[in-house]
């Protein structure tokens, strides 16, 4: 066979190879958000988020993580292609993605990990420094995080979007334009760069054609900032945005009976639930079990769901979200309120008793006030009090708020992390803690196998569900607005995400580009 | 006159570092901003963090040194939930609010002083309680129902104007108009009142005496005395509606200063609100000011140095 025949014949493949291979077409037209909260400067720098979940509806757009909560799962490998853990649970180690780059062209480097992590002062941040000895930029590709000690919640921390700290910024660009110089014109390694940003109003983004899991489908996108529900929900009939964020009640009904327009509700990790701190006071009927679990019972969790979210929300039975790591599902209890006043009798209450205040979680108001007549209409009496958001959670935090109180929380983590906060001796809501539940708590957190965690983690929630520590009342969903525009939004593609993600999966209608 | 204009800058100087201080105190008062940057699950670490991230674990008299330091050289401070020089931001709001309360009151006034006018020539007629009707409603109509009002039936409704944002001559439409409203029925009724008073001076009945035609007595004589007062009132509330047009910019997602305030507020976020409490007072004040210096120049017989 000649030289030439061979050449011709690889060149027909080649060709035959790119005639049939789909081609990435390149981006085009625009997606528009109306998004509930102002937008900040600070949203676009990993190095500064705090431990909110907001933030991260701005850096999936415009950085990229080692790993990531993804459509794959809560830890998918992204600028890292894999990563490994030693025997003693001392060393990380993840090799970096070859091809992936920022936006300014610069390949992304175990430089730009060690930098990101050491520059890295948000959520978790002193937590993870505290934990981890040393990073080791081994070599270009390669980068080791040796810990102090075995820490088994190190990837939910450094993994997910419990911290930032495992989002990547250019080292080479920020030693050359300063910290103010990346504020002013961030550069990331996310699949959209920033085209321009009016803080408080408005960003635009663009699509980064460099980006390494694949070239966008849309071109542009653009959040603009619109506190006022009612105010989202005209501009979405009026089509001046295609999706706009964090719909309720009768506003979410309205845009529900819309043609063209649909309601999805994202599911974020926020659960509703009742607490008792008088829980603890041995003279408090709430120290009675069959009080608290009467509590739980009163409550029509379905006929709440219905009027706040319009039946989106899940009821639940369990403070820890079902997505969560290491939870353990429980179902609601059931609506019974003739078992509830029983149970009422048999704990010396046949006629009920003053139970002192209730707060609602703010600005949950109208769920607080149908809770509490739940409660009353068991005999369990209380006076609606509801607070500023920061003064309540500052009253919450301080243990000065005595009877009944709503809670929630959409904090990123795994079952340990929430129940950290809530039911242990260091957790900074808990009013109290059971000697068991602590005990196991102590234990899981040190223990590597994942399989005996998890079955520790399980009995501290099945033990909390025996002693009705909490009435859990549902997942809360997070409903949005979708235009006619949109044929992929982006919901739960990743799940517990409250927001669009991944960005670059997202498409418009073809016609509509 | 120089030295009443530096007397009065004296006086107004003195103004601002008490009203710094009231602020700095008062917003102290709400609270920990802490709280409103962190997921309410947060740990104790990070909640720290923050705290000394923005020097709030100092004790207050040292917070209050270093604003006042930083401000006299022109520095307002970093904003807590943004994360950028606050002078920056208020900037970057002004030309919004300065755009939206100047057609605000170009609207106001272009409806309020001739139908103040009307009111005061036909007293008790049909046109007066017109006029009053309009002024009851713009008065007590709350300026977001107003709003959202507009938004469903010229923009979703009719699709005539956008329902929200900055960005051309058409978005401030609505929002002037929701904002001008609440203004134009207080200009009305002062110019009604300020016209009745001076169209039953002595003056007035002599021009009219004098065969004078109704006309002209209302337009030369009586209207151009009855400015003063409406102009000092629309002067102020061109202040007012630069800094606090809160719930207007909210509702229409306008990005002015009133907005700003509100979030700061919202989220304790102190700088901001320092700044713009701040740098409204000073606004006034400089009004203030002006409005006496043009009394002495309209009218003579208005002098300060006794």
């Amino acid at each position: 066979m000649s030289k030439t025949w061979v050449l011709g014949l690889v060149g027909l493949v080649s060709l035959g190879l790119s005639a049939t291979a789909p081609a990435e077409a390149a981006p085009e037209g625009t997606i528009t958000w109306g998004v509930h909260v102002t937008l900040v400067s600070r949203w676009l720098d990993p190095a500064e988020t705090e431990a909110l979940i907001t933030p991260f509806m701005v850096l999936y757009a415009l950085h990229d993580a080692l790993v990531k909560p993804m459509p794959a799962g809560l830890n998918t490998p992204s600028l890292a292609e894999s990563w490994t853990v030693s025997k003693d649970g001392l060393v990380y180690e993840f090799a970096l993605r070859k091809g992936a780059k920022f936006h300014s062209g610069d390949p992304v480097t175990a430089e730009d990990v060690k930098f990101s992590f050491e520059r890295y002062k948000g959520a978790a941040a002193k937590l993870l420094k505290d934990k981890v000895r040393e990073v080791q930029a081994v070599d270009p590709a390669r980068v080791r995080f040796h810990l102090k000690e075995p820490w088994p919640d190190f990837m939910t921390f450094y993994g997910t979007s419990a911290s930032g700290a495992g989002w990547i910024v250019p080292k080479k660009y920020i030693d050359k334009v300063g910290e103010d110089g990346f504020k002013k014109a961030p550069v990331g390694a996310g699949p959209y760069r920033v085209a321009s940003f009016t803080p408080g109003v408005e960003l635009t983004l663009e699509a980064f054609d460099g980006y390494w899991r694949k070239v966008p489908s849309v071109k542009r996108l653009v959040l603009r900032s619109m506190p006022e529900e009612t105010t989202r929900a005209a501009a979405l009939k009026k089509g001046e945005v295609d999706i706009v964020y964090l719909l309720s009640g009768p506003v979410a009904e309205d845009v529900k009976r819309t043609p063209n327009l649909k309601l999805i509700p994202a599911q974020p990790p926020g659960v509703f639930w009742l607490d008792f701190p008088d829980q603890w006071d041995p003279k408090s009927p709430w120290h009675d079990r069959r009080v608290r679990l009467a509590a739980s019972l009163a409550i029509d969790r379905q006929a709440i769901n219905q009027a706040e979210t319009l039946g989106f929300s899940r009821p639940t039975g369990s403070i820890i979200p079902r997505i969560f790591e290491f939870a353990l599902p429980i179902d609601p209890p059931p609506y019974d309120p003739r078992k509830a006043k029983q149970l009422l009798a048999e704990a010396g209450y046949p006629n009920g008793f003053d139970a002192g205040d209730f707060y609602p979680f703010p600005p949950y108001f109208s769920m607080g006030e149908a809770l509490a007549g739940y409660l009353q209409a068991i005999g369990i009496r209380t006076r609606v009090k509801t607070m500023e958001r920061a003064s309540f959670l500052s009253a919450w935090r301080e243990r000065k708020l005595k009877g009944v109180l709503v809670g929630i929380t959409g904090a990123s983590g795994n079952a340990a992390t929430r129940l950290e906060a809530y039911v242990t001796k260091n957790g900074i809501y808990s009013y109290g803690v059971l000697p068991e539940v602590e005990d196991l708590f102590q234990r899981q957190a040190k223990e590597l196998d994942r399989k005996k965690r998890e079955a520790l983690l399980h009995q501290i929630q099945r033990i909390l569900h025996e002693q009705a520590m909490h009435a859990p009342i549902y997942e809360l969903a997070f409903i949005w607005g979708v235009g006619p525009r949109v044929e992929e939004a982006g919901a739960n593609l990743i799940k517990g995400f409250a927001y669009s993600g991944p960005y670059e999966d997202l498409r418009l209608r073809r016609q509509e580009r | 006159m120089k030295r009443y204009i530096v007397r009065r800058l004296g006086y107004a100087v003195l103004s601002l570092v008490l009203l710094s201080l009231t602020i700095f105190l008062l917003v102290r008062l709400t609270g920990d901003p802490a709280v409103l940057l962190v997921e309410p699950g947060a740990s104790t670490e990070d909640l720290a963090a923050v705290r000394a991230q923005f020097g709030l674990d100092r004790p207050l008299w040292v917070q209050y040194g270093r604003f006042m330091s930083t401000l006299v050289r022109g520095d307002f401070g970093h904003s807590f939930y943004y994360r950028t020089p606050v002078l920056e931001l208020y900037l970057s709001r002004l030309p919004y609010s300065l755009m939206l309360a100047l057609a605000a009151m170009a609207f106001s006034l272009l409806i309020g002083i001739p139908s103040g006018i009307l009111a005061a020539v036909r007293v008790n007629q049909w046109w007066d309680s017109a006029g009053k009707i309009f002024a009851l409603l713009g008065l007590s109509l709350p300026s977001f129902w107003v709003g959202l009002v507009m938004i469903l039936f010229f923009s979703v409704y009719l699709e005539w104007l956008p329902s929200s944002g900055a960005g051309s001559p058409l978005h401030v439409v609505m929002p002037a108009f929701a904002l001008g409203w609440y203004f134009a029925a207080a200009h009305m009724r002062l110019t009604r009142s300020s016209m009745l008073e001076v169209l039953g001076s002595e003056y007035v009945k002599l021009a009219r005496l004098k065969g004078l035609p109704e006309a002209l007595v209302i337009a030369k004589h009586a209207f151009k005395n009855a400015l003063i007062p409406v102009l000092t009132l629309a002067g102020i509330n061109l202040v007012i509606m630069v800094n606090v047009a809160v719930v207007v910019e909210t509702v229409f997602a306008w990005p002015g200063i009133g907005r700003l305030l509100y979030e700061g507020i919202s989220f304790r976020d102190f700088p901001v609100v320092q700044a713009t409490v701040l740098l409204g007072g000073a606004m006034i004040m400089i009004v203030n000011l002006v409005v006496d210096i043009l009394y002495a120049v309209i009218d003579p017989r208005i002098r300060y140095e006794k």
